[in-house]
């Protein structure tokens, strides 16, 4: 196939336009954002986690909590999240030590639970005992026995919830405490 | 076998090694992860396996020049052959990293020899000089372009090894070009004279440059990124050398100018492209490669038609010609490379975060969610060094094949963490476009240079 030179030059013309073209329409599709942090910046208010039911309710006092938490730090919700992760996986830049990290989880934590019970969305004896477990158990200790608190959820999901909350509002939070405490 | 038949078959075999040893830049990329592994070698360590073989071209290529001048083509061929068909063979045997660097820098001597003196071969061997000399350029051009892709076929096929075990045999065949009477009674080159390729080759410096950007730098991110394995990428990345092959009657029509022109800013608008993806999409990368084959199509023949012209002092002209290719690689690698593993970090970095913010995230019930998390958290950990997580299967060993929304929190996570990692890769194409934007500068300079005043 021989194509003469004014052919030529307006394929070529054509190719380097729809190029060109190709880019914008790339850059218009979303190219800028592509692949930029999720995050938000710390201390901004966040969307409630969605769902009904304890389930989702734990989940927005824990979300919650981090987010007070992170804020509390100057620190994005998933900053804080990895600074309790293995080093390799760890952000570079974590700029606190552990003791502050806990300190703020823990703070976060029971500050979310106390706006949960005001909201009347977490029944009281239930969130004494959450109370407790974010005032006194070791953070290590929420992130390594996680799957066994969701084998509780589970336990809590099949169970009768009067039964559940009679059950709770006997417990003494510090013999819990001293029961899950390595 | 009739001189006819025993002379096409020469050009044939001859194509073939000069492609194998153009190949050669390219051809280790795809098998790159596979020997970090194996070798248990860092990013940098790795690199030499590609780095080594190109810059022993281009400074074997340079110190040839003389040599062509008082030494005959076919000894010199014969030479090549043999150095690169024993090393071939020591990259494949290999045991450690040491030794398959060693042997990528004797393969790098030989393929200099090759590609030295098989043009004054190859012109001796056809009807006009022109006809040798675009035989010449367009088995390299051809050699270049799909070297990752076979590659790849043959990492996945079977091994990197294979790789280098299948260009013995290319090498030995191409010996039967020595058979044929017109390449042997070849004498030494007389002195080339004096003509004005300087601009030519610098264009040839950053053409293969930008290249770079478009093969190893694809393939990178195809394979490792995207997780699509050598054969899949390699699917991907042909698409620049079909691209190439199908822009010649293009090339053919358009001056050098036009060529090189219209060339560089389609090769740097392929490389814009895959620097501005706004979705992980193989399809959408293998159109930019094919953007980039049509520049790459158009930019190399006029470039090469200036570095190597008339019939005088061709071998010479060519070592430089190669000299400048592989020269091209190796500053493209060395500048481009710093640019990527920085990207990446980055990348890393939001990728870990943009994951911890889908899992947080995902409306799936506690129960899912935490198991999850701990089990992606010891996923990196077990994970040894060089290989990609897993992550993908946390979810599948929690319910993903049944429960939509793990499924969807798993979709979600791979997307987050893919979509960082691609955007690492940004900065690196930019810098193999600014390559490409700079293929016509020389010859601008060039032609303003000579216009009187």
């Amino acid at each position: 196939m021989s194509l003469s030179r004014r052919t030529a030059r307006i394929v070529l013309a054509l190719l380097v336009a729809g190029a060109a073209l190709m880019v914008g329409v790339m850059i218009a599709s979303g190219a800028r954002d592509f692949g930029t942090s999720l995050s938000r910046p710390p201390c901004t208010p966040a969307p409630a986690f969605p769902g009904d039911g304890l389930d989702a309710t734990l989940q927005r006092v824990v979300l919650d909590g981090l987010e007070g938490a992170a804020c509390e730090l100057g620190a994005t919700r998933e900053e804080l999240v990895l600074s309790l992760a293995p080093s390799d996986i760890r952000p570079r830049d974590i700029r606190w030590d552990d003791a502050t990290i806990q300190r703020a989880v823990r703070s976060g934590l029971v500050q979310s639970i106390d706006q949960a019970e005001d909201r009347g969305s977490l029944p009281g004896p239930l969130a004494s005992v959450l109370r407790a477990v974010a005032e006194r158990a070791p953070v290590e200790f929420l992130i390594n026995r996680g799957g066994d608190l969701a084998g509780i959820v589970d336990a809590v999901r099949s169970a009768d919830p009067g039964d559940l909350l009679r059950l709770l509002g006997r417990i003494d939070p510090g013999d819990l405490l001293d029961l899950i405490r390595p | 076998m009739p001189p006819a038949a025993a002379r096409r078959a020469a050009v044939i075999a001859l194509a073939l090694a000069v492609a194998v040893a153009f190949a050669d830049s390219s051809i280790v990329v795809l098998a790159l992860p596979e020997l970090y592994t194996e070798f248990e070698t860092s990013i940098p360590g790795v690199a030499w396996v590609v780095t080594a073989y190109n810059l022993v071209v281009a400074v074997a290529a340079f110190a040839l020049r003389p040599a062509l001048r008082r030494m005959r083509p076919a000894p010199l061929l014969l030479a090549g052959l043999v150095v690169f068909l024993g090393a071939s063979v020591a990259c494949g045997l290999a045991g450690d990293l040491a030794v398959l660097i060693i042997a990528r820098c004797v393969q790098g001597l030989g393929a200099a020899l090759v590609l030295a003196a098989s043009l004054p071969i190859m012109v001796a061997l056809a009807a006009t000089a022109e006809t040798g000399a675009m035989r010449w350029a367009a088995a390299g051009a051809v050699g270049a372009a799909v070297g990752p892709a076979l590659g790849g076929v043959l990492t996945e096929l079977a091994s990197w090894r294979a790789i280098f075990i299948f260009q013995a045999p290319v090498a030995a065949v191409a010996l039967i070009a020595l058979a044929v009477p017109a390449a042997r009674a070849l004498g030494p080159e007389r002195p080339a004279p004096r003509a004005h390729t300087g601009a030519a080759n610098w264009g040839l410096v950053f053409a293969f440059g930008a290249l770079v950007g478009a093969l190893f730098l694809a393939v990178l991110m195809v394979v490792t990124v995207w997780d699509l394995g050598p054969l899949a990428g390699a699917v991907v990345v042909s698409a620049l050398p079909i691209a190439a092959l199908l822009v010649r009657p293009l090339s053919v029509a358009l001056s050098p100018v036009e060529g090189v022109g219209g060339g560089a800013l389609l090769l740097a608008g392929g490389l814009a492209g895959l620097a501005f993806l706004p979705t992980v999409s193989p399809a959408l990368a293998a159109v930019c490669l094919g953007v980039c084959g049509l520049g790459f199509g158009l930019v190399v023949p006029p470039l090469t038609r200036a570095s190597v012209p008339g019939v005088e002092g061709l071998g010479q002209r060519a070592t430089v010609s190669v000299g400048a290719r592989h020269a091209g690689l190796v500053l493209a690698l060395v500048l481009i490379a710093p640019v990527v593993a920085t990207g990446l970090e980055r990348g890393g970095e939001v990728a870990t975060i943009n994951a911890t913010a889908v899992v947080l995230d995902a409306e799936i019930g506690v129960d899912v969610k935490v198991p999850v998390a701990l089990a992606l958290r010891d996923e990196f950990e077990r994970t040894p060094r060089g290989e990609v997580p897993d992550l993908a299967r946390p979810f599948d060993e929690n319910g993903a094949g049944d429960d939509e929304a793990v499924r969807s929190a798993r979709d979600d996570l791979v997307d987050a963490i893919q979509a960082a990692l691609t955007r690492g890769f940004r900065y690196a194409y930019l810098l193999a476009a600014l390559f490409a934007l700079l293929v016509p500068l020389p010859l601008l300079i060039a032609r303003l240079a000579r216009r009187p005043a």
